[in-house]
């Protein structure tokens, strides 16, 4: 019967978490994922450790992966899409990309980000110089057990990572805070510390929001524990000195003086976009879009989980910039929805 | 004047000269002013460590720059180029030379204390401070103050004897810092003496005087320190 049975559209954290609710609860999912495999950005990004349990993405996604996949419950359809979406609550049918149709009572959106391309910030030296890489390159060169610089593999002395990259910026219409770049850029400068403890790391910042419990954790520790450097500074370029080495120019907010400093590597914290087929999503299952570009969240108190439209809910970074642990609940979140629609 | 905002450039990036020729060209008069750039070029990554092992500033890498300790402090209150989050900071990214132009008023730090009370950090500013000033004297970019020629007469002594002699202690001290010996108070001193006549003490002082006191069985004792003592200072500051 279709209305017990949900369409989960995305297998990131947050739709795996959406899945493994409702087959817990003994009703059936059918699990949507466009790429050949399940997971979302931790896997298919390469994410190293996650914050804030420390554990491989591979091992504690992988984990998530391994309970929907072995479930009976769901019904997994990788390198597929949702082309089309009719009916209403309590009975929708959709139609995949295979040409196989899905009778649904109620649909997740789990359709999460995209990771801000730093082409689109050309003088911060992505795309121009090898050794201008992004958070997601050094979450993998963390994976791969060695800090190197990918010019010609030196080991670097010093590196830069530029915070808010494609985020808090009305130069290119990104006018939010990613949220979890503060933290996962102090995770990574601990990792690379530790991996390679004659680098230097430099962190230049606008504001460290580092919220909640990940104050001490993060900010704190990487600070008293690992020597990383906090640095005031937006930077306005980055160039290539005669001797192959990086140069950051900017101004240091602090000395109220400009700076040039040489470095070897430069990272930059990308930001969340709105994932690129959210104008894709909102008119295949007729939900609005907010003003970023993310899903359009309903009243929050007492249609949690909701959207612009009855019987399709969401959840995770789909709503806009979110980390893994809420993405997770806030799967579970959308579960107790769809379960509580086909109880009444 | 040719530039009219010298007010708001730093002095010492100032150069004027009276005559200036560049490339053959007599530019004397309105464009004999040159400003130096402000531009900072790179950072001592060795400096904070440097710092940090000398005792007080051992906290120094946790600031995060909130601008508490000046706030605080009372230096600050009197006048505002003192200011104790900028030269942490200065510290943190090895910029030397502007701990060093600051080199005659960041000695004078009081010691309040109101600083590390106050830092939501546990940073001790106030040890940084004296390590700062200890670090500016031994690199020889302030004057040895009084403070520390009284410590290397009084060392010298122990590690010579094992024991200090008080007068050669002062005289010495005054000696070596220019003083005249008849301080008033050492003056009033000796009025009294003559005046009390505490004949034990004066024998004392006098066998003392000719026969400076020496700790039983030294020895080796003052060499076996003194190797000690540049160990340490030479692995503090290499």
């Amino acid at each position: 019967m279709s209305k017990d049975t949900v369409l989960i559209v995305g297998g990131g954290p947050a739709g795996l978490s959406a899945a493994a609710g409702v087959a817990a609860a003994g009703k059936k999912a059918v699990l949507v994922e466009k790429e050949d495999r399940l997971g979302g950005a931790p896997i298919l990004s390469g994410y190293a450790k996650l914050v804030p349990s420390g554990e491989w993405a591979k091992d504690a996604i992988g984990r998530m992966v391994d309970g929907v996949e072995s479930s009976s419950n769901v019904t997994v359809h990788k390198s597929n899409k949702v082309t089309k979406l009719d009916g209403d609550a309590g009975n929708f049918t959709a139609t995949l990309s295979n040409g196989e149709t899905v009778n649904a009572g109620s649909v997740v959106l789990a359709t999460g980000f995209t990771h801000f391309d730093s082409i689109n910030k050309p003088e911060w030296g992505f795309g121009t110089f090898p050794d201008v890489i992004t958070t997601t390159q050094l979450e993998q060169m963390v994976g791969s057990g060695k800090i190197a610089c990918p010019s010609d593999g030196r080991v670097p002395e010093r590196v830069a990572i530029l915070l808010c990259v494609g985020s808090r910026d009305r130069q290119i219409g990104r006018e939010w805070c990613s949220k979890v770049c503060c933290t996962v850029s102090a995770n990574l400068a601990m990792e690379v510390r530790e991996m390679s403890p004659e680098t230097q790391v430099f962190i230049y910042y606008m504001d460290i929001r580092t919220f909640g419990l990940y104050e001490d954790k993060y900010y704190w520790k990487s600070q008293e524990e690992f020597k990383v450097k906090y640095v005031k500074a937006r930077i306005a370029e980055v160039t290539a000195a005669s001797d192959g080495r990086l140069l950051v120019k900017g101004e240091d907010t602090l000395v109220k003086r400009p700076i040039v400093i040489p470095f070897d590597m430069v990272v930059h914290a990308v930001g969340m976009d709105p994932n690129e087929d959210n104008p894709e999503i909102s008119n295949t299952f007729g939900v609005g879009l907010e003003k970023h570009g993310y899903i359009e969240r309903a009243e929050h108190y007492t249609n949690t989980a909701g959207t612009t439209r009855k019987g399709v809910y969401s959840c995770g970074s789909a709503y806009g910039p979110e980390s893994i642990d809420d993405s997770i609940s806030q799967g579970s979140a959308a579960a107790l929805r769809v379960l509580a629609d086909m109880a009444g | 004047m040719a530039i009219h905002e010298k007010s708001l450039i730093d002095v010492d990036r100032l150069l004027t000269h009276d005559n200036l020729v560049i490339d053959g060209v007599d530019v004397s008069g309105h464009w004999n002013t040159m400003i130096t750039p402000r531009t900072l070029t790179d950072y001592d990554d060795s400096f904070e460590a440097k710092i940090q092992k000398i005792a007080g500033a051992e906290n120094v890498h946790r600031c995060w720059q909130c601008g508490s300790c000046t706030n605080s402090c009372t230096m600050y209150a009197q006048n505002v180029n003192f200011n104790p989050r900028y030269w942490i900071y200065a510290t943190r990214l090895g910029l030397k030379e502007e701990i060093i132009k600051d080199k005659d008023i960041i000695w004078q730090c009081v010691s309040c204390n109101k600083c590390t009370n106050i830092c939501p950090k546990d940073v001790k500013p106030e040890g940084v401070m004296k390590a700062l000033s200890h670090w500016l004297e031994e690199e020889g970019h302030t004057e040895e103050t009084h403070s520390t020629t009284f410590d290397y007469e009084f060392w010298d002594q122990i590690a010579k004897r094992g024991r200090i002699e008080d007068s050669a202690v002062l005289k010495n001290f005054f000696a070596k810092t220019g003083q005249a010996l008849a301080q008033d108070w050492l003056v009033e001193m000796v009025k009294r003496m003559m005046k009390h006549l505490p004949m034990t003490h004066l024998i004392h002082s006098a066998l003392h005087a000719v026969f400076p006191p020496k700790t039983k069985s030294w020895g080796k004792t003052g060499d076996v320190l003194k190797a000690y003592v540049k160990e340490q200072k030479e692995a503090a500051h290499g």
